[in-house]
């Protein structure tokens, strides 16, 4: 079924926690609601569930296969060509250092970027129910989810006081 | 405690009542979009109108340069100015990632100050990409952080062997613009969301709402644009320090044999972090004494970066005296003739003014209360910090290169080829005997010292068009951004709202400052 968001808008920040609680109450689970705001609160201000990433990975994997690929392309490369420098071995890690730093930051930093785009899930076409004034500073709540349980949820949202009408939108 | 209980939802409870109301956010939105939609005044198009000439004709000199120089050796200034702008405005950008890691507050008003700087960088790889014509590759024979050696295969594995130190710094510059184009943007979202939701139609509106890419500010985007901000922070970080490392070597200590110097790579380094502070502090004194921030950037802020720029400045002299004690005390042929050619030689005066500018000015003024304390003081200082900066590139790379142009033409007398006498200033007139193994120059012994130039190097016409027009061009293409991009951070400024308290402490009012976890 298709979904729709219903957005209720609120002057104070405890109203916009109340609507959570009363949305909760009414059966909707925290990935059907969200708070929108122009200012980054800190996280569970509204007793909102803390968002989970995992973006941490990223760049470890990313780390790990840079320092992989360099320490195969270091190795191989002085193995096949055995100069003999100095009297040093001819498989000497501090030579190695550098290609080795650069590779795994290269990693790090290239699959940070692809993990920041993967899990943003850019671009996005659609922003469902919206309203300008919450660039403005009021705070919105809004909920997403079947078009038969839209009507619950405005329920919830107005029992919390908001301000104006609700504003209704596809996802 | 100058904290009241909250009301009966939080029993026990303590509490300070912060001013973030609907009414004050809305007058914050509203106060930046009205001077974002302002008509900026008649001196700014016509600061922007000479600045964008003298950047043309340094355009029209940079295709001269390009096309009729043909000597390595007159790159030097070219080279300077390349560096200095990889100092300035590569550096800026780290003034909004290291305040915004420590939860500094005075950051607020001048992270996107800042951050604008990053967008300069395009403008750096414009300028960098000729010298990796000019720059010999390593089957000359020149030194090299790289290993090199005469591969066999298809064309691509020679190349990269024989352009290992052109193909990472190439690499690692292009890494450093993305990510903080990259830094730019996460941050830009939100304000660009309020351009699109409340500035009039028109371009701006156009372009922001594609920028903005469907920000609504949802908990989860705000969580991720602060793990974005972070993690790509602290990797710019990293990327600035390496690339530094790339370009000190590869492009500048390569040149001047036996100029060996474990040090200086970081010193360079240090060199952005200071020319960074210094651009930011005179930026945003720009952009508030003339420009319309004024309530918005105040001492707090010329305080906060003055006491850095303090810090930065002592530790040049730090940085610069560990690797002088080195070759003082050191006395090798060839590192008396490090110190005649980077200090005491034809460069001695440029060394000097540099001294000055980059060291002793900041140190004998910031030191007093009264001109860190001030708006003015940290400004000029910020401005001396950046002549010294240019006079410090000026020296190094003009005589680094002034040394690969004397080696060039004994090369080029050679057929382009290695011999027992090649280069004498190169290869730090040592005998070179080769190696029967690989039929490669690998042992070196016999130091005999190094000939230095006898005179400085004086820039032409076409240098000096350069120089200025493309600094202009930095702060050409800057004022052009802040068409687009809200010069100050609204939504951090916004932010502040809700940490920022003034309360009664038994009979004073004090400012009470929350952190966010």
């Amino acid at each position: 079924m298709a979904k729709r968001s219903v957005l209720g808008l609120y002057i104070e920040e405890d109203s916009a926690a109340d609507a959570l609680d009363h949305l909760r109450d009414a059966g909707f689970q925290d990935h059907e609601y969200e708070i929108l705001t122009g200012t980054p609160y800190p996280e569970g201000t509204f007793g909102e569930a803390e968002p989970q990433h995992h973006l941490y990975r990223w760049p470890i994997f990313g780390a790990l296969t840079g320092f992989t690929i360099s320490l195969f392309y270091t190795s191989i490369t002085q193995a096949a060509y055995p100069i003999l420098t100095g009297g040093k071995p001819v498989l000497a890690i501090p030579a190695m250092m550098v290609i080795l730093y650069e590779l795994t930051m290269l990693g790090a930093v290239i699959f940070t970027i692809i993990g920041i785009i993967f899990e943003s899930r850019l671009p996005r076409f659609f922003m469902g129910a919206y309203s300008e004034k919450i660039t403005e500073g009021y705070i919105g709540v809004t909920v997403t989810t079947e078009e038969d349980r839209t009507d619950k949820a405005e329920e919830a949202l107005k029992k919390a006081g908001i301000d104006g009408e609700i504003i209704r939108g596809w996802e | 405690m100058a904290t009241r209980i909250f009301d009966e939802k939080y029993p026990g409870q303590p509490f300070v009542q912060t001013d973030n109301s609907l009414e004050s956010r809305k007058e914050m939105s509203g106060k930046f979009l009205g001077i974002y939609n302002d008509k900026v005044s008649q001196r700014f198009w016509q600061i922007a109108g000479i600045l964008g000439v003298l950047f043309g004709i340094g355009l029209l000199g940079y295709f001269w340069k390009i096309f009729m120089t043909k000597d390595p050796g007159d790159f030097g200034y070219y080279a300077a100015l390349f560096s200095f702008l990889m100092t300035t405005s590569a550096g800026a950008p780290m003034v909004a990632i290291g305040p915004r890691v420590a939860n500094a507050h005075w950051r607020r008003s001048i992270s996107r100050v800042a951050e604008i700087w990053t967008l300069i960088g395009t403008m750096n790889l414009i300028v960098f990409l000729p010298l990796l014509w000019v720059m010999p590759s390593l089957d000359n024979g020149r030194r090299s952080l790289w290993f090199y050696w005469e591969a066999k295969g298809d064309w691509w594995f020679p190349f990269l062997i024989k352009f290992s130190g052109h193909i990472w710094t190439t690499v690692s510059i292009l890494t450093l613009i993305v990510l903080g184009l990259a830094i730019l943007w996460v941050s830009v979202m939100p304000d660009l969301a309020l351009v699109r939701d409340h500035a009039p139609d028109g371009w701006r509106k156009k372009w922001a709402t594609r920028l903005a890419r469907g920000w609504k500010g949802s908990s989860w985007q705000w969580n991720w644009q602060r793990h974005r901000m972070g993690a790509l922070g602290a990797l710019y970080f990293m990327m600035l320090i390496l690339t530094h490392f790339f370009i000190s070597t590869e492009f500048l200590m390569v040149h001047v044999p036996g100029w060996i110097d474990s040090l200086y790579p970081i010193t360079h380094a240090h060199n952005a972090l200071q020319g960074g502070v210094a651009t930011v502090v005179l930026t945003m004194f720009i952009v508030s004494r003339i420009g319309p921030y004024r309530h918005y950037i105040t001492l707090d802020q010329f305080h906060g970066l003055g006491k850095l720029l303090l810090a930065l400045s002592l530790l040049w002299f730090w940085f610069w005296f560990c690797s002088f004690m080195i070759f003082w005390y050191g006395k090798k042929p060839s590192e008396q003739a490090i110190l005649k050619l980077f200090v005491h030689g034809p460069y001695l005066p440029v060394f000097i003014a540099e001294f000055l500018f980059v060291f002793f000015i900041p140190w004998w003024t910031m030191v007093w209360n009264p001109v860190r304390r001030s708006v003015w003081g940290p400004a000029i200082i910020a401005g001396s910090v950046l002549i010294g900066t240019l006079l410090d590139r000026v020296r190094m790379y003009v005589s680094s290169w002034d040394v690969l142009g004397i080696s060039g033409d004994k090369l080029a007398a050679n057929g382009g080829q290695f011999s027992s006498e090649y280069p004498r200033e190169m290869m730090l007139n040592m005998t070179i005997l080769n190696d029967p193994a690989f039929d490669r120059i690998t042992i070196i012994k016999d130091f005999e010292g190094l000939a230095v130039p006898v005179s400085a190097v004086l820039p032409t016409m076409i240098d000096g068009v350069i120089i200025l027009g493309f600094i202009s061009g930095a702060v050409f293409l800057y004022m052009m951004a802040t068409r687009l991009i809200p010069v100050i951070n609204i939504w951090e400024q916004k932010e502040l709202l809700l940490y920022n308290a003034e309360v009664q402490y038994h009979r004073a009012k004090v400012k009470v400052m929350g952190k966010p976890r």
